[in-house]
This record gives structure tokens, C-alpha cells and sequence, in this order.
């Protein structure tokens, strides 16, 4: 009887050792000596359920998965994603606070609305969402139904054709609106909705005519043909959208800005931490979990990841872009 | 009503299920109940267990949630003046006011039985017309009609809880004016983050994310009562509330009948509309009780009627909130914009089409949420025999008690330490408006219909062109706001007519 109790325990624990020996190869990344015993914060700049959360707690438990990391997710929403940056600022610079933001971060700074260089007094770890906007219209519009049509409105109605948007001054939303609307020589009437359920019930609500917003965005309103992608901003068609004409294909000739979303932590954080991070994140996105909640939000239609050079090299060129804008538009320093 | 017994048999034979659905029940009241921590709280720390879960066990665990964590957050609001969340709010007016006259027991009862209703109620019309009614709802409410509701409402209870019409207004002003503060909604510019003082330059970022109304709430209503106990205490003024269990008899709630069915119109209806909510529809169930009742005065002095309005309105407000969700896929909140993730997680679209893909997930939903609205009242009536049994531990040991949870509370909304000092400001400062006939209440109405109604009006502006006269245009934007502008005369008037009459003091 005993036997056979200790032969179970014995097999039960070599279970268990292969559970963890076959788990553990997983964790394929070495951590730097002292580094992530503890959980590590992650703060979220906007509020619980939207994109960006969705995509940090993802992004965390994809983390968590590929470096045997353990994340809290910290929602510090406000300001149009300026709250939270005190916070980080003021957490020390070991690498245990991580911030998630998106292009806001850097128009905001090329803006000069907050102090911190994401490129330098930051380090990116990595982008893992870039992705292009689009416009849409209502199914049952029965103004136009494309966007020849619409222009063709707008045109013989100046300022009458209504778009939703984000409508934060200097915001990508805005500076892409602006050289579609110098280019074409046409004049919308931009509402600022801050709230998306908002902006999309607007829109459905027959409250505005257009809608500008990213696609993976509004996926469930396009699939159940609430919602018509007019305009596509992206160089070449996606094959998901390959009936929408480009903004380049209606003759606007402009390098479409792109929504991107990505993690940073504190410039000062040792470089071997920085760069265990860094190849966490890039380990993270290649899980079969992050690869198909990216694929869910249309971020496979064009290449979503950067590494720390090349967000830094994103970046960069963005504000270059969004200075070059502001100053055409007279917005800014 | 085949589909919703279906449901029923669904919900009740499935042993899992049956076991989310209790817990659901139990822990959206409890995360309720507890200040710094809500439902939302619980739904964060849920949302990835739901990956592995069902899809019909998930959606209804957080509906469930829903239900049980609006109610929650009414025990510690006539208990202790906290409100455990937002919508709960304007349940402290009347419902601590009862406590400290010992009908905390009476109080409970009301805010259980009330709850239950309105949440049966509208989980009732939720099943009967959800996709017309959203439809219409979306259709007919713009900008506009938003801004229009606002000022109704604004309009009708500028007086909660001041001691003169006057003094009213100005409280509501105050709080419209801290709404303000913060980034503004057209263009995100910052307000009020730079200040150049005697050459000294000063930049805050806490300023341009806007002073929330959650610290201020827990200031007004929690800190500045310790303080006002306190000061009681050291005049020997104070007397223990007694902790009585009485429950409200049958005819205490056939004398408020009108109030319950307008409080389920009212929050029903504020429920559909997305970005409005149970906060908001609280506040106006309250306002328009007061606005109709027959002993109006008695108002903010401990009226069961005032607990009953806000209650029923407040969950009125969640079966309301579905309905958009459902039918058109728009979360009107940051709950139900968790129970939009999940829709998503599991490769499911909520719209129009989810009623013909997923009909039984639809159905379990709504069977759970009425389940769940009618077990508040046997859970609530368990908790009115118990919880009303803290009232007797002596005050000295409870006000620290008080004072963490409303410091915890206030910290856990961003984890910012200066919202906790926000707090303390507006509780010493609450301190003082109580003294003086000032009204803290005015001010949170004010803040909290301020930050709506200036998006709202920004919006609205924008897509008239600036013309103040598209108002009048819109059938329902117009007729608001006339009955928004009768209301301000005839209150106006009233108080010149009685300005010789002697006024009660407002605490």
C-alpha cells in the first residue's frame, strides 16, 4: 500500500518537474540577474476597455507568457493621455513601471504640450499596433454613396458635410484631415467627440455624415454593414479594403500618418534591462495569442511591429512631420 | 416571454453557469459596497479569466455584476454619508440624514426593495423592445437633445440641499465652474495648467486632466461629516443613531408609487442614451422627485422618497444600458464597454444580428440580470438585519474607518496622492458650506452635468454653425428647454413669494 502511495508521489512529482522543465524552455528569454522577481506596473493612459487598454492587457499577458513577466495593469486616464506621465516620470528608473501610449505622446510633444522626448527621455521598448485611419459613412446614406459622390457633395455644400472625429488640437486625426481637405479643396465640419461610443452613435444616430477612425476600431460596425469605409489613408490598398479607393488613388498627395501604440519605459533604466524588455516585447507579440488579437483589429494588414531602433526612428520622423504641419497650419510653438 | 423561460432553464440547470451567476451576485455587491474599489474594479481583474470562460457565462457574469454593483454601493451611503460609487450619490442625501434619525433600517429596506424594481423593471422592458427602442433613442438624441436634458435637469434641482434658492444656484455654479477645469472637449487644449505667479512659472498636469468628482464627493459628503460629528462630539451634541431594523412597511412605499415608475422612466431612459448612464440618471430620479413631491421640503432631511428615486433610477439605468449594447453595439459605458470586449474575444459582433446568432447567450443575459435584480432583495434583506449592527460601535472608532476607505476611495481612482489632499480640501471646505446654508450636493450636480453638458454644448454649437437658434429647432432639444426655463421662473418666483418664511437649515 505505502509502495504504492510513495511510487504515485514519486510520479506525480517527475510529473510535475517535466510539467515544469517542458513549461520552462518557453521562457527562452534569460532575465537580468535580480530583475523581475517582483511584478511590474504597467500604466495605461487612457481608461479601462479601449484600445489601448485592450492592447496593454494583451500585450501583458503575452509578456507574462513569453519572459515569465507579471504585470498590473494601471489605468491613469485623462488630459487626452498627458495624466499619466507625471506618474511615470516620477517612478524610479529601474525598469518595474512601463508606460503604454500611442501617437498622441508624440504630437503632444512635437506641440510642445508635454516636456519628455518619447525618443530620448524615454526609451521605447517597442511598437506592436501601427495602423492606418479610414473614413466612413453610413450604410443607409442616402446623400452619396462613395466617395466620388461625397466630394462631389462637399464640394456644392462647403462646410455642410459633418466628420466626427478625435478633435484634439495637433491630434493625427486632425493633421490628416487638413492636407485631405487641402488637397481636394474640400470643407468639412469637424465635431470633436471625445467618448468613441459617442463618435460611433453619432454617426449611426444620423448626428454627423462621416466618421474618421481606424478600422479595427469599428470592425464589429463594418462586419454587420452598419458602417461603409469610404476613403482608406495608406499608400497602397489592403486586400481586406481592396474596393476602397486610397487617398493617393482620389489624388491627394500626401505620406499618411499612422496610428501607432507601443511601451516605453524611463530613459536611465540599465541598458540590460532595457534590452531584456525590449526582446519581452518583441517575444511577446510573436505569441500565437498577440498574433491573433492583432489580427482581430486589422494590424496585420501592414507591418505592426518596431523594435527600440526603429520606434525611435518612427517617432523621429513623426515629429518632424507634425512640426513641419504645424507650422503650415499655425498651430504649436 | 418563451425565450426568457428557456433562458431561465438555462441559467438554472447548468451547474457553472448557476455557480458564476452567484458569484457575480455577490461580488459586484461587494465591490460595490466598498469605496476605492467598484465594479469596474472587479471587471478589470475578471476581463482575462473570460477568455477561457463561455461566452454566455462570460457576458452574463458581467451583466450580473452590473446589476448587483450599482446596488452595492448604497449600504455605505446611508450608513456613512460614502457613496460606493458615483450613481449612489444621490442616495446620501436623504438616506444618511434617515440614519442618523435611526431609520437606517427603513432606509436599507427601501434602497433594496427600490433597486430590485427598478432593475426588474427595466430588465422587463429591455426584453420586450430592444432594438426599436435603441434605434429611436440613437435617432433622436444629438448633441442637442443631450445638452437640452442637461439643463432640464439642472434647472429642476439647482436647491438640492441649500438653504435658499440663491445660495442653491450659487453652489451649482461653483461646481459647473470646477468642471472647467481640465482639458477642454473640442480642441484638448489644457485650462488652467500654467500659471505664472510673482515671476514664479507653474505647470501641473494634474490640472489639465480636470479635478474629478469622485475625491470631491468623498470629500463633501464623507470627510466633512466626520468632521462635523467631530465637532458634535467635543459639544456633547451627539447621539449614537440607533441601529434599528425596521423595514418599510407596504404602504410607506404605495405613498411614493409615483415616484418609483417616474425614477424607472427616468433612469430607463438616461440608460439608453450612450455616454449618459446611472450616475446621471440618479441624480435627475432624485432632482424630479423632489421637483413633484408633496412635502418637497422635507427633501435632504431624510425622505424616504429621496432614497427611493435614486435607487430605482440608478439600476433602472442598467438593464437600459444593454440595450444600446446589444442592439447596436455601442457601450454607453465602461462597464458595458468590458461586455463589449469580451463580445469581441470571443469573435462575436454585438448588433442588430446578435439576437438571430446568439440568441440563447442574448436570453441567458437577460434571464440572469432579472434573476439577479430580484435576489437583491433577499441578499439586501439578509444585510439590513446585519450591516445596520455597525452603527453601534462607538463613532471614535469609526471615524477612522471612514476616513481610510474615503482615502483609499480617492487614491485608488488614479493612484494620485493630490487626490487625496483634493479630498481633504473638499471636505474642510464642505465643512464650512454646511455651516453657512451652502449646498455640496449643488456642486457635485454641478461638476458632474457641467462636464457632460459642456461636451454636449461644444458639440452642439459646432454642427449649428454657431447659431444659439438650432436649439429651438429640434422638437425635443426645444421643449427641454422651455420646461427648463418655466422651471427656473416658477422656482425664482416661489422664493420671492415666500421670502419671509423662516428656512430650515440645510443640514
Amino acid at each position: 500500500m505505502s509502495t504504492t502511495k510513495h511510487a504515485l508521489r514519486i510520479s506525480a512529482i517527475a510529473a510535475l518537474a517535466f510539467g515544469l522543465s517542458s513549461a520552462l524552455p518557453a521562457n527562452a528569454l534569460e532575465k537580468p540577474a535580480g530583475f523581475g522577481a517582483r511584478p511590474l506596473t504597467m500604466i495605461v493612459p487612457f481608461g479601462a476597455g479601449g484600445g489601448s487598454d485592450q492592447l496593454a492587457r494583451a500585450m501583458a499577458k503575452a509578456m507574462e507568457e513569453a519572459a515569465g513577466l507579471s504585470f498590473q495593469v494601471v489605468n491613469k486616464p485623462g488630459g487626452g493621455g498627458t495624466a499619466a506621465i507625471p506618474d511615470f516620470m516620477l517612478a524610479p528608473a529601474d525598469g518595474y513601471t512601463v508606460l503604454e501610449h500611442i501617437d498622441n505622446a508624440i504630437s503632444a510633444y512635437a506641440a510642445g504640450d508635454i516636456r519628455e522626448n518619447p525618443a530620448s527621455d524615454w526609451i521605447p521598448l517597442c511598437m506592436t499596433q501601427i495602423t492606418f485611419s479610414q473614413i466612413y459613412m453610413r450604410a443607409d446614406e442616402d446623400r452619396f454613396s462613395d466617395w466620388s459622390s461625397l466630394a462631389e457633395h462637399a464640394r456644392a455644400n462647403p462646410g455642410e458635410v459633418t466628420m466626427a472625429n478625435v478633435g484634439k488640437v495637433g491630434s493625427m486625426e486632425l493633421v490628416v484631415t487638413e492636407q485631405l481637405e487641402t488637397a481636394l479643396g474640400v470643407d468639412f465640419n469637424l465635431i470633436a467627440f471625445d467618448k468613441p461610443a459617442e463618435r460611433y452613435a453619432a454617426l449611426i444616430g444620423g448626428h454627423v455624415d462621416l466618421l474618421f477612425e481606424q478600422p479595427g476600431d469599428v470592425r464589429n460596425f463594418i462586419d454587420a454593414g452598419q458602417m461603409v469605409p469610404i476613403l482608406t489613408f495608406l499608400n497602397d490598398r489592403p486586400s481586406v479594403f481592396a474596393d476602397v479607393p486610397t487617398h493617393r488613388d482620389v489624388g491627394a498627395d500626401f505620406e499618411p500618418l499612422t496610428r501607432f501604440r507601443g511601451f516605453y519605459v524611463k530613459a536611465g533604466v540599465p541598458d540590460n534591462v532595457a534590452e531584456f524588455l525590449s526582446d519581452a516585447c518583441l517575444a511577446g507579440f510573436e505569441t500565437t495569442d498577440y498574433q491573433a488579437f492583432n489580427k482581430s483589429k486589422y494590424m496585420h494588414l501592414i507591418d505592426s511591429f518596431r523594435d527600440t531602433e526603429g520606434s525611435k526612428a518612427l517617432i523621429n520622423e513623426a515629429v518632424a512631420t507634425y512640426r513641419a504641419m504645424y507650422e503650415m497650419m499655425g498651430i504649436g510653438q | 416571454m418563451e425565450p426568457f423561460l428557456t433562458g431561465t432553464a438555462m441559467l438554472f440547470t447548468d451547474p457553472t453557469g448557476l455557480m458564476i451567476f452567484v458569484c457575480g451576485l455577490l461580488g459586484g455587491m461587494l465591490f460595490g459596497a466598498i469605496p476605492g474599489v467598484n465594479m469596474l474594479t472587479l471587471g478589470a481583474v475578471l476581463l482575462p479569466f473570460t477568455i477561457t470562460m463561455e461566452p454566455a457565462h462570460a457576458v452574463m457574469l458581467f451583466s450580473v455584476i452590473y446589476c448587483s454593483g450599482v446596488f452595492g454601493g448604497a449600504i455605505t451611503a446611508i450608513l456613512f454619508n460614502i457613496p460606493g460609487a458615483p450613481e449612489n450619490a444621490p442616495t446620501c442625501f436623504d438616506g444618511y440624514p434617515m440614519t442618523m434619525k435611526g431609520q437606517a433600517g427603513k432606509a436599507i429596506g427601501a434602497a433594496v426593495c427600490c433597486s430590485a424594481l427598478g432593475g426588474v423593471a427595466s430588465a422587463c422592458l429591455m426584453m420586450g423592445a430592444t432594438g426599436a427602442i435603441a434605434n429611436w433613442a440613437v435617432r433622436a438624441f444629438g448633441p442637442q437633445e443631450i445638452f437640452a436634458l442637461i439643463f432640464f435637469g439642472l434647472a429642476v434641482s439647482a436647491s438640492i440641499g441649500a438653504s435658499s434658492l440663491w445660495k442653491g444656484w450659487l453652489s451649482v455654479f461653483a461646481g459647473l465652474l470646477i468642471a472647467t477645469v481640465g482639458t477642454d472637449p473640442v480642441g484638448g487644449i489644457p485650462r488652467f495648467d500654467e500659471w505664472n505667479l510673482f515671476g514664479l512659472e507653474y505647470r501641473s498636469y494634474y490640472l489639465s486632466a480636470g479635478i474629478h468628482f469622485i475625491p470631491l464627493i468623498l470629500g463633501f459628503f464623507a470627510v466633512s461629516e466626520v468632521l462635523v460629528q467631530a465637532t458634535n462630539i467635543s459639544r456633547g451634541l451627539r447621539e449614537r443613531p440607533k441601529a434599528a431594523l425596521e423595514f418599510p412597511t407596504f404602504a410607506e412605499f404605495w405613498r411614493v408609487r409615483f415616484t418609483v415608475l417616474r425614477s424607472i422612466c427616468v433612469g430607463f431612459f438616461a440608460g439608453i442614451l450612450p455616454g449618459i448612464g446611472a450616475t446621471l440618471a440618479a441624480f435627475l430620479g432624485y432632482s424630479q422627485a423632489q421637483r413633484w413631491s408633496r412635502n418637497r421640503d422635507g427633501f435632504g432631511k431624510g425622505e424616504i422618497e429621496g432614497v427611493v428615486a435614486s435607487e430605482t433610477a440608478n439600476n433602472a439605468a442598467t438593464g437600459a444600458a444593454m440595450i444600446p449594447l446589444l442592439a447596436l453595439g455601442l457601450p454607453g459605458g465602461a462597464l458595458t464597454a468590458m461586455i463589449m470586449g469580451i463580445f469581441q474575444i470571443h469573435g462575436m459582433e454585438p448588433g442588430p444580428l446578435i439576437f438571430i446568432n446568439s440568441g440563447d447567450l442574448v436570453w441567458i443575459t437577460f434571464a440572469a440580470m432579472f434573476w439577479a435584480n430580484l435576489l437583491i432583495v433577499i441578499l439586501g434583506w439578509i444585510q439590513t438585519k446585519t450591516v445596520v449592527h455597525i452603527l453601534r460601535v462607538p463613532f471614535r472608532w469609526l471615524a477612522p474607518g471612514i476616513l481610510m476607505l474615503a482615502i483609499i476611495g480617492a487614491f485608488a481612482l488614479r493612484n494620485l496622492v493630490i487626490d487625496v489632499w483634493v479630498m481633504f480640501i473638499a471636505g474642510v471646505a464642505a465643512y464650512f458650506m454646511r455651516a453657512t446654508g451652502y449646498s455640496p450636493a449643488g456642486i457635485v450636480l454641478g461638476l458632474i452635468l457641467g462636464k457632460i453638458g459642456e461636451s454636449a454644448f461644444s458639440k452642439s454649437m459646432q454642427l449649428m454653425h454657431y447659431d444659439f437658434t438650432g436649439f429651438l429647432g429640434r422638437p425635443i432639444s426645444a421643449l427641454l428647454l422651455i420646461l427648463g426655463m418655466i422651471a427656473i421662473v416658477s422656482s425664482i418666483m416661489r422664493e420671492l413669494r415666500g421670502k419671509g418664511r423662516v428656512h430650515a437649515p440645510a443640514d
